[in-house]
């Protein structure tokens, strides 16, 4: 069904949100995937992913406590749902079994 | 703060962030701006930072606004959900319902534009509600009136210097000029306006002062089409174009080059030289003339001013001014020489008002086009209310569903207009398309010259459009869905999809139109065929003419003629020499054209007479084959023929009262020596529209000259030349004008008409019109049998069960196929004879135009009821056929 399907950056940050755990802000997921992956990302992709990922209902957020260094400005935390656990559990398992099924050793046919 | 990005950035960020969202957003950007200022310094750092802002410029994190969230926004997009999963379950209904819609909408608006067209001639000038056309009407009682809208040259001073309501009165006048010196010198309308044109109206100078564009009498303003056929794509300012004025070649510089004029002016012209001329042109005679009509003079109103007051004192100051000028030897009196004023936008629509330079059409025929197109659209929405009323019953569950969860007859009417709105609009897409391709495939078939450029306010028009068809189209079936009684649909019981006879009354309705339509097409045609193949009494076939010249120095109407006729003569006497070529004549008009030479007088007795002058020589009315009813033709080589003989037609014969015409004169003292010598048959010389004119037939026209006190000469007198080719190959006969020609008048170019062109050209409005009733009638036919179509299904599929049952008790499919078409016979039959009188009604008033008409035939309706009845049962019987095969078991099995 629509909407439970999870495209390759969203399944990417809802991981990071997971693992950073009370720690998830955008810049502080995108500096995650940004060291852990190498790939060139920007911060508007990373707040638009969560903005969808919360509709989804997959995270919710709430705004934490007033900070000094950035322009007074709250930063907005972000938390797995079980939805969002579930819809990661799921495709983790999808993975592993299809990752599972392949043999030990594969080769390319060489031609 | 040390460390700030753009101040405008934020602004622009607070501008459009929703504003729950805008605060952890921006404190994450600060942070990252922060770091990356440490890092990269301050250039770069602000660059990323507008690049951030400008990425975040998202849908998701735009602000909510409030004003769309409401619940009329939510139940408007979801009422066109719901309407797109309706029309994309029932397929077949959809598209019949799209493809109707889509036809009346193109039909509509290609009618549309014709009319628009039509109605908006002139109406692009700024000034257009204070500039008029003045009319000039002398009145002397007994039917001796002279109306023209071309005026005395001194009118434009008139007006100016009597009249303080008037800013600026200009001139003009359209003269045809043989341009450009040595060989092939083509002939050309040249217009002379005055030199403050461009003041009064708002044609555009692409080059050239438009303040000033012609400063002096030599120059000349050219149209970009002209600049370009004369000059290619060299630079035309500055250029000379050569005009032989008079018995001169005359060099004019060209001062300014003007942006082609649109198709919707009256005033058109490619060339235009200034009034300063006209002393040249025009002998001081006319220059002063009140009764010498030349020019078209348009005049400016002050703003503020009314022409009331310009028209009430008229007269006082006409008299004034003519002082003890006046009409032959009595004085003039008041209310004999009127001076009227016509609204310039009134112009291209009113024929009352006599034709000047300006082209007239029939408002009659915009009137009726646009009325049949509004008529195509009509069955179009009908189409549409019948289907759907039809579908209804499919979904009074839903009705039923929503009325419980607490809809209100509101809503719901709101809704089904929601879907027939989404419908029309698809409709509206594709048709507005196809229309604008359309577009050239349409004015080659119609012979129209629509011109359309797409701005940007049409697709406002078009908006409205689709909102006030969807809403006709949808109301019915609206206000059906949503009357259902909530309680008898839940228990099941049966709704009625509307009153029966409601939907009965737009099916005939709809019946009616088309079949009106058909027998409006068909009588048309019907005439059409009439004016072209009536006998006119003259044979035209393969005859072809060419206008001559007259040479330069002729400088009076006479020695013009005369001067006509000695060059045809020489070209004559070359032509002859062709075994190809039977007949060479000349005369001063020839068959096809309009407004032969009109002239009047007024008798010995006081009785003011009227008639037509044709001036020919010996062989014209053999060529033309016109019967001679008493006493004989001209004769080659008879002296007095070619002195003093004259032939009438036999309208003019009654006009002046002649009892034994033969060896009589013509009423009246001053016409010099002359004699009638032969009655020809009222063969047709001017076009059926209006009925045969006294005629006067001479080859000397000077005795008739010196007994007329006025005239008028619309069509040149200029004689033509005119021969038939019995040759196989039409060309080869010009190909040898053309050698000919050339020989003889290396200077002019060459030209000519078949007459039997010409003749037909006479209708051509006529004939644009059927072609154009034509294109509505088939789709109409087209839109109905689609209407047709989806009801018979569903009349079909509603009766599955009782045409299972029958089956089964043994009926035969003829039965009941005789069942299912008897309610649609009714109907149509209905249709067929409320359309008799209201077709009768309306051709009589078209056919009112014409002075020789067909009649209406009562085959013709019957030929168009057989029509329509066939391609009813055609359409019906795809359905009913289908369902008198089905086995009864399938049908009864289900349930």
């Amino acid at each position: 069904m629509r909407g439970e399907h999870l495209g390759e950056l969203e399944e990417l940050v809802l991981l990071t949100v997971g693992s950073l755990t009370t720690e998830a802000y955008a810049v502080a997921i995108l500096e995650e995937i940004v060291n852990n992956t190498n790939r060139k990302m920007d911060v508007t992709a990373v707040h638009s992913v969560l903005r969808r990922l919360e509709k989804k209902g997959f995270v919710t957020s709430e705004m934490g406590g007033a900070t000094s260094d950035r322009g007074g400005r709250r930063k907005r935390f972000f938390t797995l749902t079980k939805a969002g656990r579930r819809v990661l559990d799921e495709t983790m398992e999808l993975r592993l079994s299809l990752y599972q099924k392949m043999p030990k050793l594969t080769f390319a046919v060489l031609s | 703060m040390t460390h700030s990005p753009p101040k405008w950035a934020d602004r622009f960020l607070a501008w459009f962030c929703d504003e729950g969202l805008i605060e952890d957003l921006q404190g994450d950007l600060y942070e990252l701006y922060i770091k990356r200022r440490e890092q990269s310094g301050k250039l770069l750092a602000n660059i990323l930072y507008v690049w951030w802002v400008l990425r975040s410029f998202r849908l998701s994190a735009l602000k909510r606004n409030q004003k769309l969230n409401n619940s009329f926004m939510t139940m408007t997009k979801n009422n066109f959900k719901i309407a797109l999963r309706v029309l994309w379950r029932d397929k077949f209904n959809s598209s019949l319902n799209l493809l109707g819609l889509m036809i009346g909408i193109t039909c509509f608006l290609l009618l549309g534009f014709y009319v628009k067209q039509e109605v908006s001639f002139d109406k692009f000038h700024s000034k257009k509600d204070r500039i008029y056309r003045s009319w000039l009407k002398e009145d002397y009682g007994e039917g001796q009136i002279f109306f023209n809208s071309q005026t005395p040259l001194r009118f434009e001073s008139l007006f100016e210097d009597n009249f303080p309501e008037v800013e600026k009165a200009v001139q003009y006048i359209e003269q045809n000029f043989l341009v450009g010196r040595g060989e092939n010198r083509i002939n050309e309308t040249v217009s002379i306006i005055s030199p403050d044109f461009f003041e009064v109206f708002d044609f555009q100078m692409v080059e050239g002062n438009r303040e000033n564009p012609l400063p002096s009498p030599n120059d000349i303003i050219i149209s970009q089409e002209y600049a370009q056929k004369y000059f290619a794509d060299n630079e035309a300012l500055g250029k000379t174009i050569s005009l032989q004025v008079g018995e001169d070649i005359r060099d004019f510089n060209v001062s300014g080059v003007f942006k082609n004029i649109r198709y919707e002016s009256s005033i058109n012209f490619d060339l235009a030289i200034s009034t300063d001329n006209n002393r040249l042109l025009f002998s001081d005679r006319a220059m002063n003339a009140w009764f010498n009509v030349i020019a078209e003079t348009y005049v400016l109103l002050k703003e503020g001013t009314s022409i009331e007051s310009v028209n009430s004192k008229m007269q006082d100051v006409v008299l004034s001014q003519m002082g003890d000028t006046g009409y032959g030897d009595e004085a003039m009196q008041r209310d004999q020489y009127n001076i009227g004023m016509q609204p310039l936008t009134d112009i291209h629509l009113n024929p009352d008002i006599p034709l000047g330079y300006a082209p007239v059409a029939n408002p009659q025929y915009v009137f009726i086009l646009g009325t049949i197109g509004l008529l195509v659209l009509f069955i179009a929405c009908i189409n549409y209310t019948t289907l759907s009323t039809g579908q209804s019953l499919r979904r009074s569950k839903e009705v039923g569903i929503r009325k419980v969860l607490g809809a209100y007859k509101k809503t719901l009417i709101y809704q089904y207009l929601n879907e027939s709105i989404l419908l029309t609009f698809l409709a509206m897409l594709i048709g507005a398309t196809v229309s604008y391709l359309l577009i050239p495939t349409f004015n080659r078939l119609t012979g129209t010259e629509i011109f359309l450029q797409f701005e940007w306010w049409h697709a406002g028009v078009y908006t409205l459009l689709v909102l006030i068809i969807g809403t006709i189209a949808g109301s019915y079936p609206a206000l059906i869905l949503s009357g259902f009684k909530t309680i008898n649909i839940l228990r099941g019981g049966s709704q009625s999809g509307g009153k029966m006879t409601a939907k009965k009354g737009m099916v005939v309705f709809q019946f009616l139109i088309t079949v009106f339509l058909i027998t409006t097409t068909l009588i048309m045609r019907k005439q059409i065929q009439y004016l072209q193949e009536k006998d006119l009494g003259i044979n035209y076939e393969a005859v072809i003419s060419t206008q001559l010249q007259a040479s330069p120095s002729a400088q009076r109407l006479s020695e013009r003629i005369t001067s006509g006729f000695e060059n045809g003569q020489l070209l004559k006497a070359r032509m002859e020499k062709y075994p190809e070529i039977s007949e060479v004549a000349m005369g001063t008009h020839v068959f096809g054209t309009s407004g032969w030479a009109h002239l009047a007088y007024t008798d010995d007795k006081g009785v003011f007479r009227w008639f037509r002058l044709l001036c020919v020589d010996a062989n014209y009315l053999k060529t033309f084959d016109i019967d001679i009813l008493e006493g004989r033709g001209f004769e080659e080589g008879n002296g007095l023929d070619m002195r003093q003989s004259v032939i009438l037609n036999k309208s003019a014969v009654e006009h002046f009262g002649l009892k034994n015409p033969l060896g009589a004169k013509l009423p009246g003292d001053e016409f010099g020596d002359h004699q009638i010598i032969g009655v020809t048959d009222d063969f047709h010389y001017s076009s059926l529209h209006s009925e045969v004119e006294p005629l006067v037939i001479v080859m000397n026209p000077m005795p008739i000259f010196m007994g007329v006190s006025d005239g008028d000469f619309i069509d040149t007198p200029i004689p033509k030349l005119v021969f038939s080719y019995n040759g196989s190959n039409l060309s080869e006969g010009t190909d040898i004008l053309k050698k000919e020609w050339e020989a003889l008048f290396p200077n002019e170019s060459w030209n000519f008409n078949f007459i039997d062109e010409q003749i037909a050209a006479q209708y051509a409005s006529e004939t644009r019109m059927n072609k154009l009733v034509t294109i509505a009638t088939v789709l109409s036919i087209i839109i109905a049998s689609l209407g047709l179509l989806g009801l018979s299904m569903l009349v079909v599929n509603s009766k599955v069960k009782e045409i299972g049952i029958r089956k089964v008790m043994g009926a035969s499919p003829t039965s009941i196929f005789r069942l299912l078409a008897k309610g649609f016979s009714i109907q149509l039959l209905i249709a067929i004879i409320l359309s008799i009188p209201i077709t009768i009604y309306m051709m009589n008033k078209w056919l009112d135009n014409f002075a020789y008409r067909t009649s209406i035939g009562a085959w013709l309706f019957i030929l168009s009821s057989i029509v329509a009845l066939l391609i009813a049962f055609l359409v019906i019987s795809y359905h009913t056929m289908r369902a008198t095969r089905i086995n009864p078991v399938e049908s009864l099995r289900t349930e």
